[in-house]
């Protein structure tokens, strides 16, 4: 099961701002093998407060914003990835983007060159943590 | 692929060309992905209106409505089309899937996808769905809804059986994951006004 806080604009302050804590009564008592939950906006919080109720599944970490231009830096996924790591074996992660590029068809938020350049930090990530958790 | 997909929409141009156009999407996305090195390979949703209202394509008692034609049946028009601007989302760049029947499936939601996908990587891949509550809380518009069934959870319980439906027969078809999309759970809980009506 994925959740996000929205998609549709690159204006990030129109989206919604808050963790998860509220809606984990609800995730724990949901029969799923994987949270897939957005985590490379600030917005979503703090890692903690899923990796403390919900590392009994798989976590597809989101590592890159889809909506925005920069591409997130190697060394900030593989941090972020370590900040789960602290509640999650190796073996239970997935990097994943935060949500899709293009969820609606009229309303992309992002261009084919930059989804490309974030999918390759993403897998560059996974290579540097392979190497050193296996 | 947007001219296509407006195409098909208005049945201007087939299912066959709109399909050949999109194939040919899914070939260069899937081509990106397996260049990036991903381990799990989708098909970037290019047949898809949106993450959810592509169902109007498979379901029956639905209805594809732009949020402009929605607007004459929302209760509050006003409130809904302020709600729009301080979202940052123009009238015109979202299409609801409409409930105005019984619900049920038409053809599968995804199945073909994942057929295809298969012809085009070795690698994993995943198949995403709506899930039943951004699908029961978009679909229900009252003024149109209420002539096929009660309430939303009456509703609920057609939708939570089509998804298992579909459930299964991506399963049985071997598809490695199945990803529900349900980002309207954090409205819920997160938005001052989770009561009112959204675009999702």
């Amino acid at each position: 099961v994925h959740v996000c806080r929205g998609n549709w604009s690159k204006q990030e302050e129109v989206l919604l701002t808050g963790d998860y804590a509220r809606l984990l009564p609800a995730l724990e008592r949901m029969q799923v093998d994987q949270f897939v939950l957005e985590y490379a906006t600030p917005r979503a919080g703090d890692i903690e407060v899923v990796g403390q109720a919900l590392s009994d599944r798989e976590l597809g970490l989101g590592v890159v914003n889809p909506r925005t231009d920069t591409v997130e830096p190697v060394a900030a996924i593989v941090a972020k990835a370590e900040q789960a790591l602290a509640f999650y074996r190796p073996d239970q992660l997935f990097l994943n983007t935060d949500c899709g590029f293009g969820c609606f068809a009229s309303r992309s938020v992002n261009v084919e060159k930059i989804a490309f350049r974030k999918l390759c930090a993403i897998v560059e990530a996974a290579q540097v943590l392979r190497a050193k958790y296996g | 692929m947007l001219k296509a997909l407006r195409g098909y929409q208005k049945k201007t141009i087939s299912r066959k060309a709109f399909n050949a156009v999109a194939e040919e999407e899914i070939r260069c996305t899937v081509i990106l992905q397996e260049l990036a090195g991903l381990d799990v390979v989708v098909d970037g949703e290019h047949r898809r209106e949106s993450f959810y209202a592509f169902i109007t394509d498979k379901v029956a008692g639905t209805q594809l409505m732009s949020l402009a034609e929605m607007l004459d049946f929302v209760e509050d028009k006003s409130e809904f089309e302020e709600m729009l601007r301080t979202m940052d989302m123009p009238a015109s760049a979202v299409k609801n899937p409409t409930c105005i029947g019984r619900l049920s499936r038409r053809e599968p939601l995804a199945l073909e996808d994942l057929y295809f996908l298969r012809t085009l990587t070795n690698k994993p891949v995943k198949i995403t769905l709506p899930g039943p509550y951004l699908l029961t809380r978009s679909m229900w518009v009252g003024a149109l809804t209420r002539t096929a069934y009660r309430d939303p959870r009456e509703m609920a319980d057609d939708i939570v059986r089509i998804l298992r439906e579909e459930l299964i027969d991506l399963r049985d078809a071997g598809c490695d994951f199945v990803q529900f999309d349900e980002p309207v759970l954090t409205e819920v809980v997160l938005s001052e006004e989770c009561g009112r009506r959204t675009f999702m």
